[in-house]
């Protein structure tokens, strides 16, 4: 049975659980190929470096066959539209169909046109359910386990407006039980902010004094660095910023990457003992084998 | 203007429940149609010709300011032929097609050609609404006196706002001195820079949103504009609560008319949260109390009437993700029976005001039909309101399939429709088949 990850906006917390605790199995090497004869699709119509490559190194480890297929010489680039490019790779016996574009709903979209497993690896604005589950696996280890995120203060800092991170892992942290903040200036926060009827916060600091235990940054798009959105770097920096000063008593920096680094984070920060920044990037993997594996169903066959 | 011109016929519809707050008329009665007219009205009527209508509803035509046919340029997915038989089998008798073709309907043998395929094509009255401004630009005026010469019956930029405020005040200054009424889509285009409302719905799908000001601050320019210049100004698709104020506070100071659509009146915003394009409109759904403000309006006659905003579109534009899909929706077939599915039946307005704010109102504003009287155009609609039905791509005559309403019940359907007293649209007969 193939089961779809297009979003985490209704996830429930036994669902995270059992991901997490197979990319556990995973990192430990206690699964051998289960997508062995399995074919897996990576889309990517739109480009990407540690998405891309963190997928298809999961499929392969998994044993997996992998074709992938970008932006620049496919029928992608010939304009082929979406749906015909899914229904020809439906029909080529794809069993997963990772898929990365450039516009919000293109992954359900997907779904409506194959019976593969579609994993969205990022649409548009909306959703990034890998990146977020990613994240949970790194702060799960470092609190000590899943568990120990209940409770737990995180503020999601920067461009939540354009961030289809943000629109995973609100929902994902407050699953796990996670109390949730965001902090940006309200031309970088959806027009109604109270969407997900979390408290808005003006700063870094202010987000310290809320009891923020974990500072999400998000990364800022070069287009909207200075113009109509934001006066300066600088400004922006000063107060939506993470800087040394920032981290006191166990606070923990978490970044989606790529970083901009002295924009919204300090390049000081970036690689400091507080930084949870490489092991989110090195939960990649683990985290994208057992998505595949629980997608295809291959999961479940291993367990029987 | 008419593409109407059959050979002329008396035809008796007995014991209809005949409707039309224009005239009062509001009971069981007998009409002769004769020469393209309504020839009587009565009781005991008789005839060589006679259609039994006892249980249904007989309104004067239905008449649409707003739709695109998409002709000239893409008959794939509308042409007059089955525009107009769209329109009919939604009890229209009357219809404006917009001018954002291909080409734009901007030159006055363009609108010349056109005229000349609505008289060999339509099945019901249709007119001509040309361009504004040439390519639809708003930056040169069209030569509006030509394109009237040629058959145009008012102008639009519709599909766009008009950039400029100076532009948009000389364009209706001239088209007063033309004769032409102007029809406006009033979007900011500074503002609008998303493709759904900007609520919480957008927030969360993390679909592009525009704000609600897009069309208001544009709604506060024409109407203030309007007010001035004199012009005979009409603003369509009103799909907030505050532009259906601000129409209503320059209504006695202005001829500013307005109209809001069957979908900004039946459906709202949450319809995004699946992602489908098919629900990607302009103007966007709005949420719940937008909906309500703008239903109150109508109900009150702050907005004059409903306008479908009939847009056709090939299943290619529609089958996309959300901010890559067409915007718009069909509108013609299902106006009526969702209206009178979501707003009648549920106590919002009452059938008189539906029937002015799709019959008479919008057939004033043309100044041809939307009245059941002796002496005038035998322009009707046969309304069975028992009927339930399911709207699916087989019962829709269009040449598109983008109804919002796929999948839907609704209950009231049009069985027939009536031009110049002849039947352009017939389920009479099946539906008596289905009785007997």
């Amino acid at each position: 049975m193939t089961r779809n990850l297009l979003t985490l906006e209704a996830a429930r917390r036994e669902d995270l659980r059992e991901i997490l605790e197979l990319a556990h199995a995973h990192a430990r090497g206690e699964t051998r190929s289960p997508l062995a004869g399995k074919t897996v699709c990576l889309a990517f119509f739109e480009a990407s470096t540690r998405t891309a490559v963190s997928f298809e190194l999961a499929a392969r480890r998994c044993g997996a066959d992998v074709i992938s297929l970008s932006e620049s010489g496919s029928a992608i680039a010939k304009g082929e539209s979406l749906v015909d490019t899914v229904v020809t790779l439906d029909r080529l016996g794809a069993d997963a169909l990772v898929l990365r574009h450039p516009a919000a709903g293109a992954a359900a979209l997907a779904a409506r046109y194959t019976g593969a497993a579609v994993v969205n690896a990022g649409d548009g604005c909306g959703q990034h359910p890998t990146q977020a589950l990613l994240d949970l696996y790194a702060l799960s280890e470092a609190a000590g386990g899943f568990d120990e995120l209940a409770g737990r203060r995180v503020a999601v800092v920067g461009d939540v407006l354009h961030s289809r991170v943000a629109r995973s892992v609100i929902p994902a942290f407050t699953a796990a039980g996670m109390e949730v903040a965001l902090v940006a200036p309200a031309t970088l926060l959806p027009w109604d902010s109270g969407a997900w009827g979390l408290p808005i916060l003006d700063s870094v600091g202010e987000a310290l004094l809320w009891g923020a235990g974990v500072l999400y940054v998000l990364r800022l798009q070069k287009e909207r660095m200075t113009g109509a959105r934001i006066p300066s770097l600088a400004e922006y920096a000063r107060f939506y910023g993470v800087a040394r000063r920032h981290l006191g008593d166990g606070v923990l920096v978490m970044h989606p990457g790529p970083v901009n680094r002295g924009v919204e984070i300090s390049g000081d920060v970036v690689l400091d003992g507080h930084s949870l920044i490489p092991d989110q990037v090195a939960a990649g993997v683990h985290v994208r084998s057992a998505v595949l594996a629980l997608a295809t169903g291959a999961a479940h066959e291993v367990a029987a | 203007l008419s593409g109407y011109n059959r050979t002329l016929t008396e035809l008796v519809i007995r014991r209809a429940h005949v409707l039309d707050p224009s005239t009062g008329l509001d009971g069981i009665a007998d009409v002769r149609l004769r020469e393209g007219r309504v020839a009587e009205i009565g009781e005991g009527l008789r005839g060589t010709r006679e259609l039994d209508a006892d249980g249904l509803h007989l309104f004067p035509g239905f008449v649409d300011l707003h739709a695109h046919w998409r002709t000239p340029g893409r008959e794939d997915e509308e042409s007059v032929e089955s525009g107009s038989g769209a329109a009919a089998a939604g009890g229209f008798t009357g219809v404006v097609m917009m001018p954002n073709t291909y080409p734009v309907v901007d030159k006055p043998a363009i609108v010349g050609g056109l005229v000349a395929r609505i008289e060999k094509e339509s099945r019901v009255r249709a007119y001509v609404s040309a361009a504004l401004h040439a390519g639809l630009r708003g930056e040169r005026l069209t030569e509006m006196r030509l394109l009237k010469e040629a058959g145009a019956f008012c102008v639009s930029d519709d599909g766009l706002g008009t950039p400029s405020a100076g532009v948009l005040r000389n364009g209706m200054l001239y088209a007063r001195s033309a004769g032409l009424p102007v029809i406006l889509h009033c979007e900011d285009h500074t503002l609008a820079t998303g493709v759904v409302h900007d609520g919480a719905y957008a927030a969360l799908a993390g679909i592009p949103g525009s704000p609600a000001s897009a069309e208001d601050a544009a709604t506060a320019t024409a109407v203030v504009l309007a007010a001035e210049t004199g012009a005979r100004v009409h603003i369509t698709h009103v799909s907030t609560a505050l532009s259906a104020a601000l129409v209503g506070f320059f209504k006695g100071r202005s001829q500013v008319t307005a109209d809001t659509t069957p979908h900004h009146l039946t459906l709202t915003d949450g319809l995004i949260a699946g992602l489908d394009g098919m629900y990607r409109v302009n103007p966007p759904l709005r949420p719940e109390q937008d909906r309500d403000g703008v239903t109150e309006a109508l109900r009150d006659g702050v907005l004059d009437f409903v306008a479908t905003d009939h847009a056709p579109h090939a299943s290619e534009e529609k089958e996309l993700p959300f901010e890559e899909a067409a915007p718009g929706f069909l509108g013609h077939e299902t106006a009526f029976p969702a209206l009178y599915t979501e707003l009648v039946l549920d106590g919002r307005i009452s059938l008189p005001r539906l029937v002015e704010a799709m019959s008479c109102s919008p057939g004033r504003w043309v100044g041809q039909g939307g009245a059941l009287s002796v002496g005038g155009m035998a322009d009707l609609a046969l309304v069975d309101l028992s009927e339930e039905w399911m709207v699916s791509r087989e019962t829709l005559l269009s040449r598109s399939s983008n109804s919002p309403y796929l999948g839907r019940g609704l209950t009231g359907r049009v069985v027939g429709t009536i031009v110049g007293a002849e039947l352009v649209h017939d389920r009479i007969g099946a539906k008596f088949g289905v009785r007997a």
